[in-house]
């Protein structure tokens, strides 16, 4: 489903975040991508992502080769992708659901599935109560729950998430990587950089460690 | 069909469509009259709140629409105004006449003589003749001389031949000279007028007001552009964090412009609205002074281009420059906007 072919990034300026990664994930796999700050974690997702794209090396993503891909064609493909983020990215001038239903809108849902989707991911991340709030009015942890039910309201095929329990306590970090594994249960493929080391341990999931733009796969 | 749980031959089959196909059409649950129809909604939706994010900030939005309003109403004043002359202009010019002035002492027959002799040339279409005492009579009622000329005894007025040369003639100064030296040369008549130079004048002191309303207006217009491109880009600016994550969740920019767009129709639509109602404001104001002109003149002169056809007239073109504003904005500036 991912796979990187001796992918390197060069940033402008000289600075090199990947060196030659080569990653393969198969459909319905979870990963931990782990390594210090600066490693490279945040953009070996933005790549992924296409928010940057590599300079040397292949990616590809359910079979695509993502060089290939036109700028037209970014916005189609990021619809295939739930991305969930360290500053959780969600818009205060709108209610929950409004931002939850973003990624629908965009993909031009019927306006009943919309609501319905919506629902079922907010019922996933046991917000179901909190549909008309602001955001602005949540917890942290429920911000982030938010987050996670707007990547994946559109039932993507790749979750990627980028420090996703940074700024929460153990036990929501624990309930919040529950989460992530159900999604992996259902067949999606999940990808989760984090530096939250006893977390991973406990997960006990394929963990990838970069190092200084460097991948090592750690048995597990 | 819940895509989590398909079966093994079903993701194959899945996959192998996206190999074949465009990767945009990968997770094509959506079918295309879905498509159609969310594209409709979203246009619809999009006009709707664009429309109320106007009224959030009021000031704001109607010192923009003033703006642009004063862009557009300047050009349109000056083209009612030019129109109106050119049509006063025109009414005249059909009724153009030469004037020809009997001998004060021609005997009738002469003048019979004359006018026959008048009729028979080709260059002219029609002759009215108007006699001693008629000219007397209606210029006793039109100057107020009246009794002045009554003290006079005698009648000192001529026998005249008004003359409506024929139309292709109007347009054409050498042939009309040429019509006024034959005139001249006939013996009996003592002078022959015409009255055309000045309206010849007038035709071009016309054209060069037409030049100076397209000048100006292609000025203001690009004002207006100017305008609705800079308060565009402001709202760009403030939406900023909205617009990197619509693009982050696979909104296409087509989707991220589309309600700058509809706030440039919008700010258009009104400018022309508010220019139009302007002008109009304006014409009711001059209209008492037009009307005691235009009778001063013998005209029926009036105001042209006041009517419901130019409030359309001005919002299609202010939409149109509202929209052209917008998308000068979003193009340079949406583009930027990347994740």
């Amino acid at each position: 489903m991912i796979r990187f072919d001796n992918v390197s990034k060069r940033y402008e300026g000289g600075f090199e975040a990947l060196k030659g990664v080569n990653l393969a994930m198969d459909a319905g796999e979870m990963a931990f991508l782990t390594g210090h700050s600066g490693a490279g974690k945040s953009t070996l997702l933005k790549l992924i992502m296409l928010m940057e794209r590599p300079s040397r090396g292949q990616l590809l993503i359910n079979g695509k080769n993502l060089s290939r891909l036109h700028r037209s064609q970014i916005a189609y493909y990021r619809r295939h992708l739930g991305v969930v983020f360290q500053d959780h990215q969600l818009l205060f001038d709108r209610s929950v659901f409004d931002n939850i239903a973003l990624p629908l809108l965009v993909s031009g849902y019927q306006q009943r599935d919309i609501g319905r989707r919506v629902r079922a991911a907010l019922d996933k991340v046991g917000l179901l109560n909190k549909e008309k709030s602001n955001p602005m009015q949540l917890s942290g942890g429920e911000q982030q729950r938010v987050g996670i039910a707007r990547a994946v309201v559109h039932k993507p095929r790749i979750l990627l998430a980028d420090e996703p329990t940074g700024n929460l306590d153990p036990q929501l970090s624990a309930e919040i990587m529950a989460l992530f594994r159900d999604f992996c249960g259902v067949g999606v493929t999940v990808l989760i950089a984090t530096h939250d080391i006893d977390l991973v341990g406990r997960m006990g999931e394929r963990v990838v460690t970069l190092n200084n733009g460097v991948l090592t796969t750690e048995p597990q | 069909m819940n895509r989590f749980g398909r079966s093994r031959a079903s993701v194959v089959k899945a996959a192998k469509t996206v190999k074949e196909g465009p990767v945009g059409a990968v997770q094509s649950t959506v079918r295309f009259s879905e498509r159609i129809e969310s594209w409709w909604r979203n246009h619809r939706s999009n006009a709707r709140e664009s429309l109320l994010r106007l009224t959030v900030e009021p000031v704001q939005t109607l010192m923009t629409i003033l703006v642009i309003a004063i862009a557009m109403a300047l050009p349109a004043a000056l083209i009612v105004a030019v129109s109106s002359l050119q049509q006063l202009s025109g009414n005249w010019q059909n009724s153009a006449r030469i004037s020809v002035f009997m001998h004060v002492d021609a005997a009738p027959d002469v003048v019979q003589r004359l006018q026959d002799t008048v009729r028979a040339m080709p260059q002219i279409e029609q002759v009215t003749y108007i006699s001693p005492q008629a000219a007397l009579e209606e210029f006793q009622l039109a100057s107020g001389f009246g009794e002045a000329l009554s003290l006079l005894g005698t009648n000192p007025l001529p026998a005249v031949l008004l003359l409506s040369p024929r139309a292709d003639l109007i347009n054409d100064i050498s042939g009309l000279s040429a019509l006024v030296d034959d005139l001249e040369q006939i013996s009996g008549i003592d002078g022959v007028q015409l009255d055309m130079q000045w309206l010849q004048r007038m035709q071009h002191i016309l054209e060069m007001g037409q030049r100076v309303v397209i000048l100006v207006g292609f000025t203001l217009a690009l004002g207006v552009l100017l305008v609705v491109g800079n308060t565009i880009r402001l709202a760009i600016e403030s939406r900023r964090s909205e617009i990197l994550v619509v693009k982050l969740v696979g909104g296409t920019n087509a989707f991220v412009r589309r309600p700058f767009l509809y706030t440039g129709l919008w700010y258009g639509l009104f400018g022309g609205m508010v220019a139009w109602a302007g002008v109009v404001l304006g014409g009711f104001w001059l209209a008492s002074t037009v009307a005691v002109l235009a009778n001063l003149y013998q005209s029926d002169f009036a105001l042209v281009g006041l009517d419901f056809r130019g409030l359309l007239v001005m919002m299609i073109l202010g939409g149109t420059l509202g929209l052209l504003g917008a998308a000068l904005a979003v193009g340079r500036h949406i583009a930027r906007i990347e994740p």
